[in-house]
């Protein structure tokens, strides 16, 4: 996985269908993600997503497409706050969530890919053709000491 | 809540070969162009460019010595770049937690009905 992307595994003790309506539903988007949306769980489906700050009223708005619904295993979406026209690799982000039954229960895999621009596409790129360059072997353990360094300062 | 993501800094810092300049500079502490270019498959030329990238972000600050400007990276810069990444990251961790414990809440409500 590169260095661009997101990716993270849980077990949930449920099935992938109740899963994938977690995921996938406004009802519940609006729960976990404090967002209200329109969208459907079906391929190609747009829209917006809105969070309300509460106290000020001040809305915060990006839009969000449907890649791929494929229920009950597989839920991805674009999402963006600032592109106009269609929603593609260089201007969003990609959401993706894979569902796998594991008995009773639901391995979710979540990977986000795009951080709005080309930058982490390209080093994927690049690692890939040039595998005897590892500038982020210098670079990457270093981000933990400085993530807490900031962590501590606010 | 959604993540803001200052998207300059994330441009300046998304350049295979920029983070390779970031991670040289780390390395010696001071770089020059010609320092730089040694270390690097690109011209002196093309790491000057990059070097104007980084700085009007603020990831690094050149000071006159001698024949060529010397670079040093901004730590407290280098920090905000990092702590957005760690932010995104964070933020999904509490994001699926919210999402686990609604679908096991479901779950449990559907297996006791």
């Amino acid at each position: 996985m590169g260095h661009g992307s997101i990716q993270r595994e849980l077990r949930i003790e449920a099935t992938p269908d109740v899963v994938f309506d977690v995921v996938s539903s406004p009802e519940h988007i609006a729960d976990w993600w404090s967002a209200d949306t329109r969208i459907e769980a079906t391929t190609g489906s747009t829209g917006e997503l809105v969070w309300t700050d509460a106290e000020t009223g001040r809305r915060d708005v990006a839009r969000i497409e449907v890649a791929d619904a494929q229920p009950p295993r597989l839920f991805s979406f674009r999402w963006t706050h600032d592109a106009d026209g269609p929603l593609h690799a260089s201007n969003s982000m990609l959401v993706t969530f894979e569902l796998t039954p594991d008995g009773d229960c639901t391995v979710l895999r979540m990977t986000e890919t795009g951080f709005r621009e080309r930058g982490w596409d390209e080093a994927k790129v690049e690692a890939e053709y040039a595998d005897h360059v590892n500038g982020w072997d210098f670079f990457l353990p270093r981000l933990p000491v400085y993530a807490a360094k900031v962590g501590a300062n606010r | 809540m959604s993540v803001m993501v200052d998207d300059d800094l994330w441009s300046a810092v998304g350049d295979p070969t920029r983070r390779r300049m970031l991670d040289q500079l780390l390395q010696d502490g001071v770089g020059t162009p010609t320092s730089l270019s040694e270390h690097l498959p690109v011209t002196r030329q093309a790491v000057t460019k990059h070097l104007v990238v980084l700085d009007r972000v603020g990831l690094v600050h050149g000071t006159s010595a001698g024949r060529e400007r010397q670079f040093r990276v901004d730590q407290a810069q280098l920090a905000r770049a990092v702590a957005q990444l760690a932010d995104v990251g964070a933020t999904w961790d509490s994001r699926l937690q919210r999402i686990k414990r609604l679908a096991e809440t479901i779950q449990s409500e559907k297996d006791n009905t």
